[in-house]
């Protein structure tokens, strides 16, 4: 990808602050001219990571932008466990699975950081040609 | 019964039969016979910001706790039952929204005519418009679009990092196949599938037409006739309850 503009948000994770996400979302998809269903995407995305992020401690969302697409990345999460999944084969089909949705509304995700208590997961969108 | 024996049933021998004897066809039919009288209930609250699809399936789900909680000691019709039921389920799916306190009423009008528009767009561009393409069409900024469509999210009725909730809430469709609830998170951290059995059966069908099958949103709007706004909902609300029952 060409150089990338850096958007950088750290917030408490609740429902008081998911529309902020949301928003700081649908900005970038505008700027990217992504389509409605490809932000309702990334959303989907960010939201499920979000849900298993640890309620007592902020989470950074980190965003690269560049023409191509957004690559994120969502952290830390609480769950470490989920860096198996994540970095396990495709879950067979008709599981649902937090891979499975994952690779469904994104084009690629992946573990970025894993430790004991400590998960980074990386989500990437493609600008599709339209 | 036969099909027409049922169809030709009074109200008060299908409630008797789904009550006493469990038939679920005798509940079809009497959500089919009073669905005119959820549109028409539907319709005192348009242009209120909310599209009339969305306000019926609303009514429509006050109109089968109606149908699930009648008592049949009771000497009154159905209908007399069910309206204040769908008047109260639209009026708090209203007061949900918290429309009249956070969001400006053109803001509420713009969230109403988002979900036909896009799927008018959607159809004439032959793929999803672009948040610039919306604004386009509704002559405003895509700032205005973002926080109109934001507006929409109020909708959802559960928290994304919301524990489990309080089942009093819960309409009926939520709560079929709760006979398996209980279950305990697998081995694999990752797997919602203990829980999909508790989806009512539309809920699971979607999930499997948008992660199994890969249909996209409007595709899967289309075939079960609800508008892809509607379908974003769904799957939201679906897989947050989902991953509250497994925590």
């Amino acid at each position: 990808m060409p150089v990338a503009d850096r958007i950088e948000l750290t917030t408490p994770i609740g429902p008081a602050w998911e529309a902020v996400i949301r928003m700081v979302l649908g900005g970038i998809a505008d700027r990217l001219d992504l389509g409605f269903d490809q932000l309702d995407d990334l959303q989907l995305a960010v939201e499920r990571l979000l849900a298993e992020g640890d309620p007592q401690n902020p989470v950074t969302l980190s965003f690269e932008v560049s023409p191509g697409g957004v690559r994120a990345r969502v952290g830390p999460l609480r769950d470490t466990a989920l860096a198996d999944a994540l970095q396990g084969p495709e879950p067979p089909p008709g599981e649902l699975t937090l891979p499975r949705i994952l690779s469904t509304v994104v084009d690629s995700y992946g573990v970025e950081e894993v430790s004991d208590d400590h998960l980074v997961v990386r989500l990437e969108k493609l600008v599709r040609n339209q | 019964m036969t099909a027409v024996e049922l169809m030709t049933a009074s109200d008060r021998d299908l409630l008797r039969r789904y009550h006493e004897e469990g038939d679920a066809t005798a509940r079809e039919v009497l959500v089919e016979r009073h669905l005119p009288l959820v549109r028409s209930l539907a319709r005192r609250y348009a242009g209120r910001g909310e599209s009339l699809d969305d306000i019926e399936q609303v009514g429509a789900i006050g109109l089968l706790k109606a149908i699930d909680r009648y008592e049949m000691s009771r000497e009154v019709a159905l209908t007399t039952y069910a309206t204040p039921n769908v008047v109260g389920e639209i009026k708090r799916h209203f007061r949900d929204k918290g429309w009249a306190i956070r969001v400006p009423r053109a803001l509420q009008e713009l969230n109403g005519k988002m979900g036909p528009t896009i799927e008018r767009l959607t159809s004439k561009l032959g793929r999803s418009p672009s948040i610039a393409e919306i604004a386009a069409e509704f002559k405003t900024t895509t700032e205005q679009v973002l926080e109109a469509l934001e507006a929409g999210s109020a909708y959802a009725p559960l928290s994304l990092s919301a524990g489990p909730t309080g089942d009093e809430e819960l309409d009926p469709m939520e709560t079929i196949g709760t006979d398996d609830a209980g279950f305990e998170r697998t081995d694999n951290r990752a797997s919602l599938e203990p829980a999909l059995e508790s989806l009512p059966e539309r809920e699971r069908e979607i999930l499997r037409m948008r992660f199994e099958d890969g249909l996209t949103q409007t595709q899967i709007a289309e075939r079960i006739g609800i508008s892809q706004m509607h379908v974003s909902r769904l799957i939201r609300r679906s897989l947050e309850r989902m991953r509250s029952q497994l925590t």
